[in-house]
């Protein structure tokens, strides 16, 4: 760190590099009386030192709620979202995916989550004005083999979908290219995965969306209670670099979870469902360590009694399924109506 | 001038040499002046210059501060306390069981930790707070700014606007029930707008820029005086990660809480910091308790525990000074933070009213 650079005084210089501090956060880490045994410095030379320190660190950092509301530039303003693809699934969560955050999807096996995802795969490569992020994504598999046939049908049907779009638009996005599959069957690959793959894919502007799943299979062979501790640690990680990769590059991340059921547990998977089964009898998975890294928890499910909802399943061929925003800061717990139809996820009024 | 030389913020170094020199008080360092101070101590002349206009500085400093009466010096009788405490403000949070059960609602200078698990409301609190802290005196409340430290960007502007304007229409409707005069008045500045622009948002992505934010807080207060309010949401979730030696982390909370301690008694603003929840397995059952370890319970002066009972939300009082420990139920609605309304109520005709029996809806379907 070249100290000079910074507005101080020459003697704090002198001894900042003497006492060989080479960082800010070093200094930071410090206390203030360690600081004046470290630099022999007075309280006053001390107090002047971590304001300037602070002052260049925050610097240009401040704004009001109201130039937050009315930033209407696409790369940085909070109403820009990532759309789904579907106009009601869309006003369910108020525009789409928020770009800075990890979004959760959880739900049952077959309730439509990997549709709902290759589908953003898709959404993610459409320009800003069609609620697309014009880049493309990487989808992490952690347990099965990515449906690579699947995707090609939602390729091929993206004009049927997306009817809002311009042909000619769909006909030169070149869908497949810019989907960029990983495999990561256990923690050690996964974190390499995260640390290198994923940092230079997003460094280099290629991908806009990053979806995991399921971050449940890593976790799926039983931590017992000792082990409890490191399964935490490891969550807390895994949550605050991705937490960091998506706030440095505005970029959602996607992580599909699945849910424990409240009677076939063991003593600790009840202990980490204790604050997340509200009247359900299944709860995500990984508890309420995961749950604390979430921006947003959706839930997808499959509907028991698919005409249940009058007058509503009457056109619709697949079966019933809600998506339920369980938690969000800026939206309401709701639900909607939805399907898998050939072309894709669509929801229903 | 007869302050004591061990009191004075010279280098410590500096200290020892003049304690083992015999120099007990700054007037026997006035009175050498600086030649015979460097002699004596063995310091070049620039050293002892230096430390002579900083034992001149102090002395002067501290002639001032007993001529004006304020400062760390002052003393106070209990009533004096006692009265000042009565005439601080609240900021009002719209839920009246919850202002009642802190009695009055939040308090300025005073630290307040709300903790829970995600999705029950903490950050919805603090937007309202944000709000709420700039309602017109006329209205009743403290008509100050908001600085809004957010570390995990759980902030959503279009929330704050719907909570604002609510706010906003709430008090129209006093100001039209009332016809007062200064009602009016104050509505005339009192808008959305307004309202979000004496928000101040920081986004700190770690810990060290939180700590750095919190430096240069008692400077941004100071130019923005009329800040009655400071929450950063959430203090955990930078402190949760990254910390091999959890001593360091330890060292660094404590630190936190007496610079924010200090800057909410001086500036005269409440300080709510939102924390999470994490499990604490027993023997026999396990429980779930605020994050960040036993002596960080330290650092807030009232503690509020949101949970869920099935599908209501309830906030417990678990720690004040002044109030009895209670638990109340609350809900968030999309005006912001409520009171639970009572069931028998009948639905107006615009059905914000939520029947608990049904399942919740988006308003949009409620035709």
């Amino acid at each position: 760190m070249d100290w000079d650079q910074f507005d101080l005084n020459p003697k704090t210089v002198a001894a900042l590099k003497k006492a060989d501090i080479k960082s800010i956060k070093e200094i930071l880490n410090f206390s203030e009386a360690d600081l004046q045994r470290l630099m022999k410095l007075s309280s006053a030379d001390i107090q002047c030192l971590l304001k300037t320190v602070s002052r260049t660190l925050r610097k240009n950092s401040m704004l009001t709620a109201l130039q937050l509301y009315q930033d209407k530039d696409h790369l940085t303003s909070q109403h820009q979202k990532l759309s789904l693809g579907c106009s009601v699934l869309d006003n369910l969560l108020k525009g789409g995916i928020p770009l800075v955050g990890i979004t959760e999807l959880a739900g049952e096996s077959s309730a439509g989550k990997t549709q709902i995802s290759l589908q953003l795969c898709l959404c993610v490569q459409y320009p800003y004005e069609y609620g697309g992020l014009e880049s493309g994504a990487v989808y992490i598999c952690t347990e099965d083999a990515f449906p690579s046939k699947r995707l090609h049908q939602l390729i091929d049907q993206q004009h049927k979908l997306r009817a809002d779009v311009p042909a000619e638009v769909i006909q030169k996005i070149k869908f497949g290219n810019s989907i960029f599959v990983e495999h990561a069957a256990d923690i050690d690959t996964f974190h390499k995965c995260i640390t290198k793959r994923l940092s230079l894919l997003l460094a280099r502007g290629m991908v806009r969306l990053v979806v995991i799943d399921s971050i449940a299979a890593l976790f799926r062979c039983e931590f017992g209670v000792s082990e409890s501790v490191t399964k935490a640690r490891y969550l807390q990680t895994f949550g605050a670099q991705l937490h960091s990769l998506s706030t440095r590059f505005r970029t959602p991340i996607m992580c599909i979870n699945q849910v424990w059921y409240q009677n076939c547990c063991s003593f600790y998977r009840r202990v980490m469902m204790q604050s997340l089964v509200v009247g359900n009898r299944v709860a995500p998975a990984l508890g309420i360590t995961w749950a604390n890294q979430l921006l947003m928890r959706l839930m997808a499910s499959r509907v028991s009694w698919p005409g249940q909802a009058s007058g509503v399943a009457s056109h619709c061929t697949g079966s019933l399924r809600t998506l339920r925003v369980v938690f969000a800061p800026h939206l309401p717990p709701s639900s909607c109506y939805y399907t898998v139809q050939l072309e894709g996820v669509k929801g229903i009024k | 001038m007869q302050r004591e030389v061990g009191s004075l913020p010279l280098a410590p170094a500096l200290r020892a040499r003049l304690a083992a020199a015999g120099f007990q008080t700054a007037q026997e360092l006035l009175e050498t002046g600086p030649c015979g101070l460097s002699k004596e101590l063995g310091i070049s002349k620039e050293e002892a210059l230096e430390a002579l206009q900083v034992v001149r500085q102090e002395c002067h400093g501290d002639t001032a501060r007993t001529a004006r009466g304020s400062g760390a010096t002052r003393k106070f009788t209990a009533l004096e306390l006692l009265e000042e405490e009565q005439a601080q403000g609240f900021i009002i949070t719209f839920c009246s069981a919850l202002d009642n059960m802190l009695g009055g609602g939040v308090q300025l200078t005073k630290i307040t930790e709300i903790c829970g698990a995600p999705g029950v409301g903490k950050t919805q609190l603090c937007m309202q707070l944000a709000v709420d802290v700039q309602i017109p005196e006329c209205f009743g409340g403290v008509a100050g700014e908001a600085v809004f430290i957010d570390t995990e960007g759980s902030f959503m502007v279009d929330r704050v606007v719907d909570i604002a304007a609510a706010c906003v229409q709430h008090c129209q409707l006093i100001a039209e029930a009332q016809r007062e005069e200064d009602h009016l008045k104050a509505l005339e500045t009192f808008s959305v707008e307004s309202i979000l622009s004496h928000i101040y948002y920081f986004r700190c992505r770690d810990y060290v820029e939180l700590l750095a934010q919190v430096y240069l807080l008692p400077e941004f207060l100071s130019e923005h005086s009329k800040v009655r309010l400071v929450v950063i949401d959430g203090i955990a979730f930078p402190f949760r990660h990254d910390f091999e030696d959890l001593s360091l982390r330890t060292r660094l909370l404590n630190g936190l809480a007496q610079q924010l301690i200090i800057t909410a008694n001086d500036h005269k603003s409440a300080v709510v910091l939102t924390n999470q929840m994490t499990t604490r397995i027993g023997q026999s059952q396990s429980t779930l308790v605020p994050a960040l370890g036993e002596s960080w319970g330290h650092a807030a002066t009232v503690r509020l525990i949101f949970h869920w009972d099935n599908s209501q939300r309830l906030a417990t009082l678990y720690k004040s000074p002044s109030q009895k420990e209670a638990t109340i139920p609350y809900d968030i609605t999309p005006r912001g933070f409520r009171d639970v309304q009572p069931p028998a109520v009948a639905p107006s005709a615009d059905g914000t009213e939520r029947n608990p029996r049904k399942r919740p809806r988006r308003e949009e379907e409620k035709q």
